[in-house]
């Protein structure tokens, strides 16, 4: 009966659960024989009855991708529904719907499979990438997707001065941007002016999307290159210029006009029926007629009609939605550990079940003490390895996780995680056991050995030590409570902290000024160690907070910022020539190297390694792996594939 | 009366010009500002910003101008064009965003003004008439109740009563067919029908302090010796109460006509944000903590012109309803 095609309910969800089910089985199985023929959803198939819509093989691509169902072939209908937190939460749509890029994410987050691209070649020295399109892909609107799609998105939006000041950072290469020709209709090259072996990697996350997201056909119209009147046309439509009303209508990757245009083609699985706009409470997506995959019976995708995701401007009416059965998959908002229990208890009432989010994070609560601060004997105590190892052995690591993580992790510092090919034992471990009496006797031999009153150390000139920790409250409270007791197990080797909470926008700008002590934050690079290695070298600009004036150097190649030690330009050049070797063991050697220098440097402290979050997912909706990543990288539940979930009666 | 109107219009327009060049720089006080929290709020779900793109976003928006400049232009936009500059969250005309928000916030307001005004007015009356009578207390030990109890907690309780308990659709101000349909009958019934709730609560917390000055008011009248003089008349109590000491006791409500618009849309953010309602409060507190600037100073000054409309709405009612007062 799972193959039986059933017209669209919402209320019948319902009455079956309430003891129906076998009148419901009964017909289902008289639906079969007309199953075999109607590959597609059946309002789709009336609408193409009457002429509406072309047929369905007008509409697919002659070879359409095939997806495998997770657990079983789907049935047609059903609206999914999900929520979204308020304004800027257009991230939670693109997570759901928008992952249609080239290439795409296998479910183990390990490997890139074919998506709008069904084959590929790369060069040996990894600077051309020749992608060959599937043939009769179609936009939305019916209008074929082509290379002239991808070059149009390269060469005259992304490229456009105007419209990007500066080319997206994974499109540029050595300064340069990427060149992108049509080699015929389904063909597309993309030149790198230098190697870029993990280009493909890129292209499956959600920034590696440009070369989809553009219509040609459509989004020409708001380019002054094909459009003389469109100044005119922006004043009319009150905007300030045509820069802002071509994003206004044909979006980018992470805006919210991005689901703000009913007009705008995708390759979507569902599209924009009712947009998120300033005034929306809640955004509707309805399936796409032209979607370009089939289940393994050759039934096109998405099973499910329509997307609902529901505005909830507070976390606790979003809960409430969750538990009183309102909602049918979430993990967004609402997977924080003190969640967990009112969500276990509710499982009967809200008819769902749980999901497992493995982190793709490395850690938990990655402690940066500012080696590049400011003032000079600041500067010195931080950039002292031993202090730092010191102040790593004065954790009582035990008992964060007791008591901040309910006892569900595990002693780590930095690095993948113990699963990961890449697992560094030295690099994640070391330093990690709860040793005060060395700590002290480091601390004493750094020549930091004279205390106050109060038991606190004092430097070499006279200073007590005392240093401030940024953390966001609102973001991580756990990161509040692991710092308190941090504090606690600092005063005991004589160090003194402040746990400085703040407002997240001050973070960042005390970041950017390179004016804190120190400061906490997840760490990432568990399972994405090449897409995210800010802990291992001074790679991201915001992110690596021991030393940002480092990463503005290796960013800016040398013209910003401040120049790095000889162990950091090292690392760079490691991470650049591993991510310009397409030999995925040969990488790993390298980034073994790259691991030792940073075990040996031991720039950051870590703590505990990052634990796994959660989510609901209805009992109802099949397909959904009850185990995915967790990362913007590998945007679950996207790369699950949606548009093969599918309700069961 | 039309000379001191239109001298109160006069005086209108510096003070809304001082007041929204105040909330302009007001929001951009906080430090960074909308590129930085935008770039903040995506990493909070660990979700990066290419930094070609956030280098962009900045000069794009003019971020790197002088607050003045900023507000010049912003205020020139408006008073040229009736521009309200561009929602840099949304990427839309502030207008567009503003005055749908604003009308049910108007609705809601009202609603509630009059929802406060029905309990209290009559309850305040009454307490002090009967002062001190069972009745009396029992009015005010309600009224105190509802003062102490948070809007936003009575708001969180009976919505969890009724989700978990009834199973009911609660939050927001339309049912599900009507959020985007067009304005008709129907959809302002379903309106009607969703309003009391948010009313109610809002009501609620508001209704105590007018009972208590109403009462105070009245207890101030109610020995003056014209009360007296009228009853001696033979004038019977109902139309001696409604005709002289509840006139004289209504001022301070005229009063603070002003500071009502103002107030239910400042003081119902949270419970607005509970339960979902498409008002304006939401929309603004979302946009001052997103540094929006634009959308954010639209609200302000709109809420401000409110203020003042409010107060010389007061000020004529007030000379209409109390004979002691004279323009002169």
């Amino acid at each position: 009966m799972n193959e039986g095609h059933k017209p669209s309910r919402g209320v019948t969800r319902r009455t079956v659960l309430a003891g129906l089910g076998a009148a419901v089985a009964i017909s289902a199985v008289g639906r079969r024989a007309a199953a075999a023929t109607e590959k597609e959803a059946p309002q789709l198939a009336t609408l193409a009855k009457d002429g509406k819509l072309p047929p369905l093989a007008e509409r697919l691509p002659t070879k359409p991708m095939v997806v495998k169902p997770f657990e079983k072939v789907g049935t047609y209908g059903g609206t999914l529904r999900r929520g979204l937190r308020g304004s800027s939460d257009h991230n939670g749509i693109l997570r759901m719907v928008g992952n249609q890029g080239l290439v795409r994410w296998n479910m183990d987050f390990t490997e890139v499979l074919p998506n709008l691209a069904e084959s590929w070649e790369v060069s040996a020295d990894a600077t051309q990438f020749t992608f060959h399109l599937i043939a009769g892909v179609r936009w939305s609107d019916g209008h074929p997707f082509t290379a002239d799609d991808v070059v149009f998105a390269i060469e005259d939006c992304v490229k456009n001065s105007e419209l990007y000041s500066a080319t997206p950072a994974q499109l540029t290469v050595a300064g340069k941007p990427v060149m992108a020709e049509k080699i015929d209709d389904h063909t597309v090259k993309f030149t790198f002016a230098a190697p870029n072996a993990l280009y493909l990697e890129n292209l499956a996350t959600p920034l590696g999307q440009h070369p989809t997201l553009f219509a040609k056909h459509y989004c020409s119209q708001f380019l002054p290159k094909y459009n003389p009147n469109l100044e005119a046309e922006a004043k009319a439509a009150g905007v300030a210029g045509w820069t802002e009303l071509f994003r206004a209508k044909c979006g980018d990757i992470e805006i919210p006009s991005r689901w703000g245009n009913v007009d705008k083609p995708t390759l979507d699985p569902w599209v924009v029926k009712e947009p998120y706009s300033g005034g929306a409470t809640r955004v509707v997506m309805t399936r796409n007629p032209y979607f370009w995959q089939v289940d393994t019976e050759g039934n096109q995708l998405p099973y499910i009609d329509e997307v609902n995701f529901g505005i909830s401007q507070d976390v606790e009416s979003l809960m409430l939605n969750v538990i009183s059965g309102k909602i049918d998959i979430q993990e967004r908002h609402i997977s924080v550990l003190a969640n967990k229990p009112t969500l276990s208890q509710n499982m009967e009432k809200g008819d769902y079940r749980l999901l497992t989010l493995v982190p793709s994070s490395a850690q938990q609560c990655q402690i940066y003490l500012n080696m590049t601060h400011k003032d000079p004997a600041m500067r010195k105590m931080f950039a002292d390895k031993s202090f730092r190892q010191a102040l790593s052995l004065g954790l009582n690591r035990q008992e964060i996780i007791d008591i901040v993580y309910f006892g569900q992790s595990e002693f780590f510092q930095a690095g993948p995680r113990p699963t990961h090919p890449w697992y560094h034992e030295k690099l994640a471990r070391q330093f990690t056991e709860f040793d005060p009496d060395k700590a002290n006797a480091m601390l004493d031999k750094a020549g930091y050995d004279k205390k106050d009153a109060d038991g606190i150390r004092k430097r070499p000139d006279g200073q007590r030590i005392f240093f401030a920790i940024d953390v966001i409250p609102t973001l991580y409270p756990d990161l509040v409570d692991t710092l308190e007791l941090v504090k606690a197990h600092w005063a005991q080797i004589g160090i003194d902290i402040k746990v400085n909470t703040i407002e997240r926008a001050l973070y960042y700008s005390r970041g950017d000024d390179n004016a804190h002590d120190a400061a906490v934050w997840p760490g990432p690079g568990g399972l994405d160690p090449m897409l995210d290695p800010r802990d291992f070298f001074a790679f991201h600009p915001q992110g690596s907070r021991y030393a940002i004036p480092w990463t503005l150097w290796y960013t800016s190649n040398g013209e910003k910022g401040e120049e790095p030690p000889e162990s950091q330009k090292k690392r760079f050049k490691l991470f650049d020539e591993a991510r310009s070797t397409a030999d995925l063991a040969k990488r790993g050697e390298i980034m073994k190297q790259l691991f030792d220098i940073t075990a040996e440097e031991f720039e950051t402290i870590g703590v505990c390694l990052a634990v796994g979050g959660f989510g609901v997912i209805r009992n109802n909706l099949r397909n959904v792996p009850e185990k995915q990543p967790d990362s913007w990288t590998w945007p679950n539940p996207g790369p699950a594939l949606p548009q093969q979930f599918t309700f069961t009666s | 009366m039309l000379k001191f109107i239109v001298k109160r219009l006069f005086w209108m327009v510096p003070s809304l010009f001082a007041v929204s060049f105040l909330a302009f720089v007001l929001i951009q006080l906080p430090p960074g500002d909308f590129v930085t929290t935008y770039i903040a709020t995506l990493a909070a779900s660990n979700e990066i910003v290419d930094q070609n793109m956030a280098a962009q976003l900045r000069e794009r928006f003019g971020l790197g101008d002088p607050v003045l400049v900023q507000y010049f232009k912003w205020m020139w936009g408006i008073l040229s064009r009736g521009d309200f500059g561009i929602s840099f969250e949304w990427q839309q005309p502030v207008s567009g965003l503003i005055w749908e928000r604003m009308a049910l916030t108007l609705v809601l307001a009202v609603a509630s003004l009059l929802a406060t005004w029905a309990i209290a007015l009559p309850i305040g009356v009454f307490s002090a008439v009967r002062k001190y009578s069972i009745g009396d207390y029992f009015f005010t030990a309600f009224s105190f109740f509802g003062l102490s109890v948070p809007s936003f907690l009575l708001a969180l309780v009976l919505m969890y009563v009724a989700a978990v308990e009834f199973g009911q659709d609660v939050g927001g101000l339309f049912s599900p067919e009507f959020e985007t349909a067009s304005w008709s009958i129907a959809k302002m019934l379903d309106l009607l029908s969703h309003l009391w709730l948010p009313v109610a609560i809002l009501a609620v917390s508001s209704t105590a302090s007018l009972i208590r000055v109403m009462r105070a008011n009245m207890l101030d009248e109610l020995p003056k010796p014209y009360v007296t003089t009228a009853r001696a008349k033979g004038l019977s109590e109902f139309r001696l109460l409604t005709k002289y000491p509840m006139r004289i006791a209504l001022n301070p409500f005229i009063s603070t006509i002003a500071w009502l618009l103002p107030n239910l849309i400042s003081g119902s953010v949270v419970v607005a944000i509970v339960l979902n309602l498409p008002t304006a409060a939401p929309l603004l507190l979302q946009s001052l903590m997103a540094q929006d600037m634009y959308l954010a100073g639209a609200f302000v000054l709109l809420i401000c012109a409110l203020t003042l409309i409010g107060s010389l709405i007061s000020d004529i009612l007030l000379a209409l309803v109390d004979p002691r007062i004279r323009l002169e």
